[in-house]
């Protein structure tokens, strides 16, 4: 039984502290393949909502989380999938430093139980530090599906005897028994080693693991660390400075790498048995997906479909949101002026808040498609292939495709796709990706495109809005192919990335991803932006003279008018439009709610139905400044996708680059690139058009 | 012969890999050393390819492939 609350009381809980002590507490490392389960895994145990997809690479970060069993309380640490201890990748790092951590009592091995080969090559490993060592075999089912059979009773004989057991984290079962292993093997402590090497290695590990123990003797390891002073690892040989020249005379990695597979070519012949060869569901869907020929315009197809439903089926659903804003608006005004609230204060409240917040709120049913079709993209198996049939492209450009995944996850939000960069091997392609990334239209742009191709572009709104996304991938594409110039003579990394099998999106992974997506959205609707929405409605209320009845003489008047010199050569002279974009840089949806407290704000004598109705906007747009038309939109919407990022974006690239000077330049760049763009375009638009 | 010139569906068997030595650790750690047979499921012109390797399926790149050395299958026969 696995209890996430706390059974028995306080007190009770105390006495049995006093009585175990340390024991009744269990520190347990999920440790595994990428894309192996250990997310799903660690999500079932603990009740947590850690992304989950069916890419490897998805988990970059170690994540703590407990349980109660059987009285002990059991701490489980999720971490980064890797296929090898070494310490070469920063997941590698993360995840190794959190396996050694003396913290970690027991490492659960969650393996992918359809491609036990490469995944017991971990295990070994794990096995060699002398650790408790649980099995957690995963994805049982999927074996079963494609006509394989695993020989429970043989396979933990030939693993020293550890635990083995059977779970399918998606279907939650297992778990109970995944646990009592733990609790249970935690008491029996580890075992002697599974895997002896040549004669001349073992002798050499024997010499070391004595020089080991005479220098540092409460060494928790010796025989893990005296196999990886044979593999010349730097970590360890900088952690353990002893002179062993003599006796590591040479790299032994290879050897011991293939001493290892052999063992397991070995333990697989023993353990599975296929009882029948099925021509597997993935390889018959990916002779289409993957194509040689078909692979790049069927993925571009799929991205279409994406953000047309975003676009049509969202803008549908929207409208019925937009009504109930402004029924809300209505209301809320009806009822302030018959209670008689002074007028400033319904302002705020319909004007700046309901207009600011109930405004973004509209766009929820475009940013939950967008979501839901990026999740099923994710969980279904096919963002590695995405990575493959770019690779071609990207290439030419300098990158390796797996630098694509971290560009479309961009589709969603930046700040987790400039984490994904993580996974790339060189830090020259990190930063590049970093550098690309924004030009992904984030979620938070659409509504800016939502609103502005809605406005001016009517029929051909949907159009427009998806212009916006090409136009950022091929400028994308074009900025890292003058940087691929400009660094001449550096080597491209080359792809590598494992293709998992495809599988059935799982419901609830579905839900967790979509839901805590548009949980963020609307605690930022909450937060940022509603407190964006107060302060631009108090800039826009109040002047050097207190309270001013018209805006051009308020504070943000103000500010804006000295943007306007600068952004007017674009077609954005409108000081209204300065402040929309200054106020973008917190989120970029505030562009969108600051344009709905702004020009709800000009004809300020009109208190009811300010809310954001598409129609008043333009009106207003239009009372202001009746020239501004659809060339001058275009540029609008050119700017907000090609201008720096929001602050959570910023704070994310300069965390992951490590480098201040890094972070300013891609700013700079960015900004410069955003004017240029708008700036040409609206130029060259305006003199095609005669005017 | 190099991985990279190998044919589609067909069974290649590692005899060397030459790549950097980060990326030789990372391809040995996921099975590809001397002896491993690999099998060639997809590739497209000039780029990328898809390998089979030990229960499990590969994305590598041109760099990467034309680095393996591999057996020609005919000259074995």
């Amino acid at each position: 039984m696995i209890n996430s609350d706390i059974v028995k009381t306080d007190t009770e809980r105390i006495n049995t502290r006093k009585i175990k002590r340390k024991d009744n507490h269990i520190h347990v490392a999920f440790v595994g393949n990428p894309n192996c389960g250990k997310t799903t895994l660690f999500n079932a145990l603990t009740g947590s909502k850690l992304k989950v997809a069916n890419w490897p690479g998805v988990t970059v970060e170690k994540k703590e989380g407990s349980c109660i069993y059987d009285g002990f309380e059991v701490t489980l640490v999720d971490t980064p999938g890797i296929y090898s201890l070494t310490s070469y990748t920063i997941e590698e790092k993360i995840t190794r430093q959190c396996v050694l951590d003396d913290d970690v009592e027991v490492i659960v091995n969650v393996v992918d139980a359809s491609s036990l080969e490469r995944n017991l090559y971990l295990t070994l490993q794990l096995l060699e530090i002398g650790k408790p060592v649980v099995l957690a075999l995963n994805m049982m089912d999927i074996v079963e599906e494609t006509g394989i059979e695993l020989d429970l009773h043989r396979l933990p004989e030939l693993l020293g005897d550890i635990p083995v057991v059977p779970v399918s984290a998606a279907k939650r079962s297992g778990m109970d028994i995944l646990l009592h292993a733990v609790v249970h093997h935690y008491e029996e402590g580890p075992q002697n080693p599974v895997i002896l090497y040549s004669g001349e290695i073992e002798e050499k590990i024997e010499k070391l693991e004595i020089m080991m123990q005479a220098h540092y003797p409460k060494h928790s390891s010796p025989r893990w660390h005296a196999i990886k002073l044979l593999e010349y690892d730097e970590d360890v040989r900088e952690e353990h400075p002893i002179h062993i020249t003599n006796i590591a005379d040479k790299n032994y990695e290879k050897d011991i790498i293939q001493s290892k597979y052999r063992y397991i070519e070995n333990v697989i012949k023993e353990v599975v048995f296929h009882k029948e060869k099925k021509v597997a569901f993935t390889d018959k869907v990916d002779r289409i997906l993957i194509h040689p020929i078909w692979g790049v315009p069927v993925f571009f197809l799929i991205m279409t479909f994406v953000f047309f439903l975003t676009f049509t089926v969202g803008d549908f659903l929207k409208s019925y949101f937009e009504f109930g804003v402004s029924f809300f608006s209505n209301i809320v005004s009806s009822i302030c002026t018959s209670a008689g609230v002074s007028p400033w204060l319904i302002s705020l409240l319909v004007n700046g808040i309901i207009a600011g917040v109930g405004g973004i709120l509209t766009f929820v049913p475009n940013i939950a498609i967008l979501f839901l079709a990026l999740a099923l993209l994710e969980d279904s198996g096919y963002m590695s292939r995405v990575a493959y049939i770019m690779d071609k492209i990207m290439g030419k450009v300098g990158l390796s495709g797996k630098a694509f995944l971290p560009m479309i996850l961009g589709f969603g939000c930046t700040v987790p796709a400039i984490m994904a960069t993580r996974a790339l091997e060189s830090e020259k392609d990190r930063r590049k990706t970093m550098v690309l990334t924004p030009f992904m239209s984030c979620s938070a742009k659409l509504p800016i495109y939502v609103l502005f191709s809605g406005i001016f572009f009517k029929n051909y709104a949907t159009l427009v809005a998806m212009s916006m996304y090409v136009i950022g991938m091929l400028l994308a594409i074009v900025v890292a192919f003058l940087m691929n110039k400009f660094q001449k003579g550096s080597e491209n990394d080359s792809l590598l990335i494992e293709l998992p099998e495809y599988k059935r999106p799982n419901a609830r992974t579905i839900r967790i991803y979509v839901m805590t997506k548009l949980k963020d959205f609307l605690i930022r609707a909450g937060t940022t932006i509603f407190i964006a929405s107060i302060i631009i409605w108090f800039l826009l209320n109040f002047g050097a003279k207190g309270m001013v009845t018209n805006p051009g003489d308020s504070f943000g008047a103000f500010i804006g008018k000295l943007m306007v010199p600068l952004l007017a050569p674009a077609g954005l002279g409108m000081w209204q439009i300065g402040v929309a974009l200054l106020s973008g840089i917190t989120a970029k949806e505030i562009v969108v709610s600051s344009m709905n407290v702004l020009f709800g704000v000009t004809t300020s004598v009109n208190m009811a139905g300010a809310a954001s109705g598409v129609g008043t906007i333009a009106d207003r747009i239009h009372a202001f400044n009746p020239g501004f038309g659809p060339l001058n939109a275009y540029s609008m919407m050119l700017f907000c996708l090609l201008y720096i990022p929001c602050v959570a974006s910023i704070v994310t690239i300069q965390k992951e680059s490590h480098f201040r000077m890094f972070t300013f330049k891609v700013l700079c760049f960015q900004m410069i690139i955003a004017w240029l763009v708008s700036v040409i375009f609206f130029q060259t638009g305006t003199f095609l058009l005669g005017n | 012969m190099t991985l990279y010139e190998g044919k589609p569906k067909q069974n290649y068997v590692v005899t060397g890999v030459y790549v950097e030595e980060a990326i030789t650790r990372r391809l040995q750690a996921l099975g590809v050393n001397d002896g491993t047979t690999v099998y060639i499921a997809n590739r497209s012109k000039k780029g990328a390819m898809v390998i089979k390797v030990r229960g499990t399926r590969l994305a590598i790149g041109k760099h990467i492939a034309s680095m393996i050395e591999v057996s020609d299958p005919l000259e074995q026969k």
